[in-house]
Parts: C-alpha cells; structure tokens; sequence
C-alpha cells in the first residue's frame, strides 16, 4: 500500500447495504485506470470479499473506511473497521484463498483495535 | 477408467482429462462454487442456475489444472469459474427493469464487447468500449452498473436493520393470517434464516420491495405462476415451522449425524 495519502476515501456505515456504494465507486476508479471489463468485475468481487470479512467483526453502528490508491496501472484499495479484539482472517481459510487469486497483493494488519485489509490489482494482470 | 464411482479431495483433483462418466468428485470442491456463485446472487436469476454454470467452471477448471505446476488448486480455479458465471450473465439478457434508454444502450454494449473480445484477445476497457459504440466514457459505466444491478436490499440487509426486519415480518404477516401477530416476530426471524439464498430472495422482492407477483417474475426470470407457487411453497413452510416451534418440536431432526458419503478423503 503506498505511503502517501489515499487519492481517494470513502467512509460508510460497516453494514453490508452499502456495500454497493463500495463496488461501484471501486468500478468507476478502476475505468479511470483503463482496466479491462474483466478486470473491473474482478476487482469488485474482491473489494466485496475484502469487506465480507471486516464486516463480521467491526463494531456495532461503527463505520468502514475505504482508502483508495491509484497508480499507474494499479488500484490499491484499503478497507478498515474498529472491532472489539479483531483476528486476521484466516491465511489457510478459504475466502482468503479466493481473494488473493482475484488480487495482485493482499494483506490484513491488526493495529490495537483496528483491522485492515488492503488489496491491489494491477491492469492486465492475469490472477 | 472404471465407471464405478470414484472420489476426489479438492487437495488432490483427477488428473487432466480424468474425468468421465461415472466419476463423482468430493462435496468440498462444490464449496468452492457456492462461495463464487453467491456472490452473483442479487442480479435477479436464480442461485440454483448460477450453481449450475459455476459447476461448468469448476469442470473446466479440473479438467486443464496441472498439479505439476505448484498452484493450489483454488488459486487456478477460481477466475475460470467465476469468468463462466460471468460470461453466463453477458450471455443472458437480462430481464431487469432499467429505464429503456438504459436498456439500449446496454444492448450496444453488449455487442461491442462481443466484437471487441474478439478482435482484442481479451475483454475490453471502458474507453475502447466508449469509443466504438460512440458514447462517453461515464455512459459506458452507467450501463454497466445497470447490468450489474445489484439489489441493495438483500435479506442481510434486511436482517441487519431491525426496524426493516420487523416491517417485513409485519407485512407477511399481513398477507398471511397465520403468520401474523406481534408474538410471532421474534420466532420469525430465525426461521427466515433457516430459508435457502432464492427463497429469501423472493421473500424480500415481496415482502421489502413491494413488488407484485408479476414484477418478481420478470426480475427473476420465470413465469408469474412460478413465483405464485414459490410464494405459497415457502409461506407454508414458514407456517408449519413456527407451530411446530410452539408446539415444542423445536429443530424436530434427531441429533444422529448421517455420514456423508462424498466426504472421503483421498
């Protein structure tokens, strides 16, 4: 995940409705980075993956934030929660098997309370 | 190749070209296509039809793996089952109710894309796409966001907002005389749980959306009799289920594991 600021940020309520706010945003960008269709539609399974597996443990009425990188023909996509006490995902666990087959770079950072998962997809990138 | 049947772990699939009649794989592969296909599930066709392609996939997927390579055998399936599923929804037109310039520009999209998949040797980008139908680069997107259409209201997002959850239940409950009353509600709820991915589904079409018999039939693709039936089927399940709650039959199965023959290891 690169250093700087995040070119883009999207803060919603960690409630799986608005993951299609998510996806969407996720589509746009990736079309701005000239990813192909297939690309695209990988991406939006993978930042909904990533998500699927933040929501379970973000606290109650707390929100998800999506920081989103765009490089020359790589999107970076970061999504974070608070938790009560979150664990990494599981690295043998099946959803991660999915989500870094859908991904060029995957990991997940536990800060205190804080879980985060970042994930990048580089254009033409076969996965 | 025997034609009696022979078990596969998802750890050590058959051989390239292994597969023939008679030859059944482990339950553990499939688990694989469920977790693809469900994430397809709110565009409006049935969860059962999206198994059904993903499994084409996965059949694909063993018949060209190489173990020899070093690539675990999720990794290299997952983008042909979910490129099958996929192609399953470019190939299908889709019968969501989008405004009708919507609609025809999606129509050109989709032959654009065809052509250009051809001509390109791999699926295009949004400003090839743009530039060979003869639209913006934000028109593109919009029709592609139509296609996909994904439905906002799942029943996860029903359940996840009690007030919504309770309203749902109210307006069944108003449909259906059984399943009504307040004391009812709580009971309810886990029994909507207990529903597969499709009945959930058309529950919430129903039930959350408002929409008619005949308007789920068109977001679903089947015939206004079919969804009557499915309607009626699931209600009466839900109402057999809730007395048999209060009767005391709770879960009513015994507590005997029945073993499961596709779950050898070998």
């Amino acid at each position: 995940m690169p250093e700087h600021q995040p070119d883009v940020e999207l803060r919603i309520p960690a409630d799986s409705a608005f993951l299609s706010v998510l996806r969407t945003a996720t589509a746009g960008l990736a079309a701005r980075l000239d990813f192909t269709l297939d690309d695209i539609e990988d991406l939006r399974i993978a930042v909904d993956e990533a998500c699927a597996m933040v929501l379970p443990q973000a606290l109650t009425d707390s929100d998800l934030n999506c920081s989103f990188y765009l490089g020359g023909d790589t999107l970076s996509v970061s999504v974070t929660a608070e938790c009560d006490s979150p664990r990494p995902p599981s690295q043998d666990g099946f959803a991660w098997t999915v989500l870094a087959a859908l991904t060029t770079s995957l990991k997940s950072v536990v800060d205190g309370d804080i879980l985060t998962i970042s994930l990048s997809r580089t254009s033409g990138d076969s996965a | 190749m025997q034609s009696s049947s022979r078990t596969f772990s998802a750890t050590a699939p058959p051989p390239p070209g292994a597969l023939s009649s008679g030859t059944t794989w482990c339950a553990c592969t499939s688990l694989l296509v469920e977790h693809l296909a469900r994430r397809f599930r709110n565009r409006g066709e049935p969860y059962d039809d999206l198994l059904q392609v993903g499994t084409i996939g996965l059949i694909k997927a063993i018949d060209r793996f190489d173990p020899g390579r070093g690539v675990e055998f999720s990794t290299y399936a997952t983008p042909t089952i979910v490129g099958e599923i996929k192609r399953y929804f470019r190939d299908k037109g889709w019968a969501i109710r989008v405004p009708r310039r919507l609609q025809e520009l999606r129509i050109s999209l989709a032959g654009a894309t065809s052509e250009l998949n051809q001509s390109l040797g791999r699926s295009p980008t949004v400003n090839e796409l743009a530039a060979c139908v003869g639209v913006s680069a934000e028109e593109v997107l919009e029709g592609l966001e139509s296609a996909n259409a994904y439905t906002t209201l799942s029943l996860d997002a029903v359940e996840s907002h009690e007030d919504s959850m309770l309203s749902m239940i109210d307006a069944i409950g108003a449909d259906d005389d059984a399943l009504e009353g307040v004391e009812n509600r709580e009971s309810i709820k886990p029994l909507l749980e207990q529903l597969d991915p499709r009945e959930k589904h058309i529950l919430t079409l129903r039930f959350f959306r408002g929409m008619t018999q005949s308007q789920i039939a068109t977001e679903i693709g089947v015939s206004q009799m079919h969804v009557s039936r499915l309607l009626s089927q699931i209600l009466a399940q839900l109402r057999e289920r809730l007395s048999d709650e209060s009767l005391g039959l709770g879960e009513g199965v015994d507590g005997r594991g029945v073993e499961d023959p596709g779950n050898h290891d070998h």
